[in-house]
């Protein structure tokens, strides 16, 4: 086979399995082949791995994968689409498959027929012949994730069920046949927890979502993605508390509990949902609403299976008002941020807030991955900021912060940042700005309403201006983006959760959330130092992620987060060595301090009361 | 031989260019910084200086951070200091004003001074020269004298650990039978003659800030159809003199004391040579500038009307606006350094600089001139260390 372009494969092998390919976050409209087929394979994540699968001679050229290179018309949708969060160019590897799958034919090579067996017509019979599959160009898509220590793992098949019955009657097959399976919710997992040497159940078809206005309800099936969700809700006028907007519902709320910085008003894992629908290990479905229905809401501090395969969730829609908006409180010191944060939550002021590191800031700011190392190194040097206390309230919240914390960054102010960025960097101006400290950093300065003329003469905020520090040839698209407001608007973007995944564009991001409790500065700080003393003893970047007060300030979701190029095999090790020592050192703390849990132990435990997790 | 440290700063690259120039062997601290390393930021220090080629084999080049024990040097490096150093000239400090950073500048302004006085002590240095600051006088409307200060408050942390620094080396220095000198130079700007500076700090940050506002709204006026300069009442004359109103409110009196980067050179070359026991000297000027002549230099220099110094009272009912924050913030900040009104006293420098016929000009439009249109032309000093 011909050596693959180095360049070409290196974007190949980045992908990060975000999916965010496989939702239309940016209105520029779906891979189309992706959303006809569904199998992650058709969309540009599963094209992804499918040249990096040919460059390592691990799939032949099968009839499967000629359909689907051929099915990719270079529309040129997901470029935009992953550059905007990734900065990756994923066309260019599109093209170069379906050129290596042309090139292959014309060689007059014949493309290899994967002969069916007895298991596969069984699952055919239920699902369908289109919907259930052992043609490895699919089975490698759905192989592995970049979670640096697991190894690729092939299903013998992949099955795209389309009802609850069909999902009973493909468990019931697999347990007459001995097959395990696995089932993933939007065919990506970054935590490489869902792989089967069996069947995988990808639940891309389950897509029904069905609005109850009067019971403040939307029953949402499987494949439904939170962006999905929201989009629909806030058609109603309404909210749901979501978490990655590519991520399945369902998928979420088994899985953690669903966390947001909506979580904040909203709750989190049997806050959640009004009913959830499953199939168990037999086969059988039970909703949990039953009386007879396995106790979920407990909580056990272990890893332990999922009750089952989650077919519905009937989940809860918040109401929202006409005069929400985004403000920003500037932090040098992270006690006071979290201070604040934790008398935000006791007198219930906002609806969604979370201490956010100028990691976060700078890569939700950023279009590319150089601007936001520029303002990752101004924001504390120059402006005075380490953090932010990031709340989404309406009107009266927004006042009432503004009361409490002096300078704020309000949605204009904003606005113009974001929209003049390039200009805000520029090394004469920042000289100017780092004049302003004296006894108070440069940013109450710069946030004062007085000053906001001049700080707009300078940075002439405009879409055009922020797209000037992006590749030429994406420029023009990138003003279309930003000349909608939505995409300046912090309501919007933190409900929709668009951003977030830009933290991983500089390299692939690994997070380990704990619940901490939030009166107790001298834990939360500990937390942070040892995860900084581990990764820094091992040379991994790291950083503090977000902070989100829960239950009434009472306690907070924190994440820390480390960054690793998930292919390099040095990178892979040292991984592996901080959690070896990550593991024992959480546990330990949690059983010590009340208030301490480690989130790895609520994954599949995402049904409970909070309170079971929250108050040991 | 000399250990200098903070040889990459303003005063320290003059006071090593001044040694050299004497014949003296200096070892320079240095750190790597912004992409170059130690050796490269020395190199073009040097060639900035005008250090000539001869000279060049007198400097030694030691890497090291001041907030390290044994500041971190190279056990060889330690072994040279302790071998073959006569004397110290410790430059090096955090000018930082702000208290946010007060950690790090007590780790360099107090921890690294400490750690300077460990290898002095171990090592056959005799005498210490620690360059300190006018302004260890803290909140104090009287006179200053020449001597160890407990002011009551200070304006900034700065000020607050320099001063602790001035006890600290002392009682340090007495212990160990060092002499010390301690030199306190009020704020020092470019070379009286050929304008160059290394720093453009203090004095030059509101002439800059006035400049750059200039700039960009004659940029909107002649770019962009000028509403965001009509919207701060920014306008061309008619001979293209730019009119910024800018209201700065004034207080009675008082003025900022500067001196010269050549003046402060010679004055610290007569007193090392002359007061060989060591002392405190306060290296000042005995005449202070008022702020109203520096905006007015700076209006001539670029061609800007309409910045003036306003009473208190003519300011109350209308509220500044942008261009006016900006310098209100810089003048609060700065305040006790412009309208000074302290006397500093020169009992002992004064009697050693008139002998030696040393006098500190003062700041002239022509001076003001000279160093501007360096500033300027240097790119603010951005480009000499740009990696
Ligand atoms: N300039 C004035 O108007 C003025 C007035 C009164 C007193 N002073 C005093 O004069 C002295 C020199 O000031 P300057 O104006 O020349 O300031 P400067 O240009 O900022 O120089 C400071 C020097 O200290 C060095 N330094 C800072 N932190 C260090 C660390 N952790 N380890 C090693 N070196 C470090 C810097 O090294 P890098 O180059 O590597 O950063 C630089 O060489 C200071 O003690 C200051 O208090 C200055
Ligand atoms: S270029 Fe191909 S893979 Fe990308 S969105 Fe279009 S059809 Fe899908």
């Amino acid at each position: 086979m011909v050596k693959a372009d180095d360049d070409i494969l290196k974007t190949a092998s980045q992908c990060r399995h975000y999916a965010m390919c496989k939702i239309d976050y940016l209105g520029t409209g779906l891979c189309p082949p992706g959303k006809r087929y569904h199998y992650v394979s058709y969309y540009p994540q599963g094209r992804m791995d499918l040249y990096a699968a040919m460059a390592d001679n691990l799939i032949p050229v099968t009839e499967g994968l000629v359909h689907i290179a051929e099915t990719c018309s270079l529309c040129g949708v997901c470029d935009l689409q992953c550059h905007f969060v990734t900065g990756l160019r994923p066309l260019k590897v599109m093209k170069a498959l379906k050129d290596r799958v042309e090139d292959y034919l014309k060689a007059g090579g014949k493309p290899v027929s994967i002969a069916s067996d007895e298991p596969l017509r069984c699952l055919r019979s239920i699902v369908g012949s289109e919907w259930a599959t052992n043609d490895p160009a699919v089975l490698v898509t759905y192989a592995n994730d970049p979670f640096p220590l697991a190894d690729l793992k092939m299903p013998r098949y992949v099955v795209l069920p389309g009802t609850r019955e069909e999902v009973a009657a493909v468990v019931r097959l697999a347990n007459e046949l001995g097959l395990p399976y696995a089932v993933r919710g939007n065919g990506g997992s970054v935590f490489g927890f869902v792989f089967s040497e069996g069947i995988v159940l990808d639940m891309q078809r389950m897509r029904g979502i069905v609005i109850d206005k009067d019971n403040w309800s939307a029953a949402v099936g499987p494949g439904v993605t939170s962006f999905e969700l929201q989009q629909e809700a806030f058609r109603h006028g309404l909210r749901v508390n979501t978490a990655e907007p590519a991520a399945t519902v369902c998928g979420n709320i088994v899985c953690t509990g669903t966390f947001s910085t909506w979580s904040y008003a909203y709750g989190t894992a049997a806050d959640g949902f009004i009913d959830m629908e499953f199939v168990d290990a037999r086969g059988q479905i039970f909703r949990l609403n039953d009386k007879q229905a396995p106790n979920v809401f407990a909580f056990e501090n272990a890893v332990i299976p999922a009750p089952g395969i989650c077919t519905e969730a009937s989940v809860k829609l918040h109401p929202t008002s006409k005069d929400e908006d985004g403000v920003l409180v500037p932090f040098w010191d992270f006690d006071e941020a979290v201070a604040l944060a934790r008398e935000l939550g006791r007198r219930r002021i906002g609806l969604a807030v979370a201490v956010l590191g100028i990691h976060y800031i700078a890569n939700f700011m950023s279009p590319s991955k150089d601007l936001a190392g520029l303002l990752k190194d101004v924001l504390p040097e120059t402006l005075g900021i380490r953090y932010v206390v990031f709340a989404i309230g309406d009107r009266f919240a927004r006042e009432s912060i503004q009361k409490l914390a002096g300078p704020v960054i309000d949605s204009g102010l904003w606005r113009t940042l974001t929209l003049g960025l390039p200009r805000l960097l520029d090394s004469e101006w920042l000289d100017l700005v780092k004049g302003f400290e004296a006894g108070r950093p440069p940013y109450e300065i710069l946030c004062r309403p007085e000053m906001r003329p001049l700080v707009e003469a300078v940075l002439r905020p405009s879409p055009e201006t922020l797209a000037a520090a992006v590749e030429e040839d994406l420029r023009e698209l990138y003003t279309g983006l930003y000349s909608q407001p939505r995409f300046t608007d912090m309501t919007w973007l933190n409900m929709f959760r668009i951003l977030s995944s830009r933290m991983s564009r500089r390299k692939h991001m690994f997070a380990f959330l704990v619940y901490v409790p939030l009166d107790r500065n001298d834990v939360i700080n500990h937390i942070n130092a040892e995860f900084a003393r581990i990764a820094a003893a091992q040379g991994l970047d790291h950083d503090f992620g977000f902070l989100t007060p829960m239950d009434l300030g009472k306690r907070a979701i924190l994440e820390y987060d480390y960054y690793i190029d998930h292919t390099d095999p040095a990178e892979r090790e040292k991984i592996g060595r901080v959690l070896a020592e990550i593991g024992p050192w959480l546990d330990g703390l949690a059983e010590r301090t009340k208030g301490v849990t480690f989130l790895k132990y609520v994954f599949s435990q995402g049904c409970s009361r909070k309170e079971n997790f929250l108050y040991r | 031989m000399i250990l200098i440290t903070g040889g990459t700063g303003f005063l320290g690259a003059h006071l090593a260019a001044h040694l050299l120039e004497e014949g003296d062997e200096v070892i320079l601290l240095a750190r790597s910084k912004q992409g170059l390393s130690a050796a490269d930021r020395v190199g073009r220090l040097l060639d900035w200086l005008g250090v000539a080629a001869n000279r060049k084999k007198n400097v030694h080049l030691v890497e090291g951070r001041l907030e390290h024990p044994g500041l971190g040097l190279e056990p060889d490096d330690s072994a040279l200091i302790s071998r073959e150093i006569d004397e110290i000239v410790h430059c090096a400090s955090s000018t930082s004003f702000a208290e946010r950073r007060r950690a790090e500048v007590e780790a360099v302004n107090l921890d690294g001074l400490r750690h300077v006085l460990d290898l002095a002590e171990r090592s056959r240095c005799r005498r210490f020269h620690f360059i300190s600051t006018a302004y260890v006088a803290g909140i104090n409307s009287g006179h200053c004298l020449e001597e160890l200060v407990r002011p009551a408050a200070f304006t900034n942390v700065y000020e607050e650990t320099k001063c602790r620094a001035e006890w600290l080396a002392s009682e340090r220095c007495a212990k160990a039978g060092l002499r010390l000198s301690i030199y306190r130079p009020s704020i020092v700007y470019g070379h009286s003659e050929t304008g160059r500076s290394l720093l453009f700090n203090a004095l030059y940050y509101p002439v800059r800030t006035a400049l750059f506002l200039k700039n960009l709204y004659e940029t909107d006026i002649r770019e962009r159809g000028g509403w965001r300069a009509a919207e701060m009442g920014v306008r061309l004359d008619g001979d293209g003199w730019t009119v910024m109103p800018i209201r700065i409110m004034a207080e009675d009196g008082g003025g900022v004391n500067v001196v010269p980067v050549d003046f402060f050179v010679r004055a610290f070359g007569a007193i090392r040579e002359r007061a060989v026991d060591g002392g405190i000297f306060q290296v000042v000027n005995s005449r202070r500038t008022r702020i109203e002549d520096i905006i007015e230099y700076t209006q001539a220099l670029f061609h800007i009307r309409g910045i003036m110094v306003c009473p208190a009272q003519d300011m109350e009912g209308k509220p500044r606006n942008a261009l006016e924050e900006v310098f209100e913030t810089y003048l609060e900040a700065y305040r006790p350094y412009l309208r000074d009104r302290r006397i500093f006293g020169a009992e002992k420098a004064g009697p050693i600089l008139d002998d030696k016929g040393i006098r500190c000009p003062d700041l002239t439009f022509d001076i003001f001139k000279r160093c501007l249109d360096y500033a300027v032309q240097c790119g603010w000093g951005t480009r000499l260390f740009r990696g």
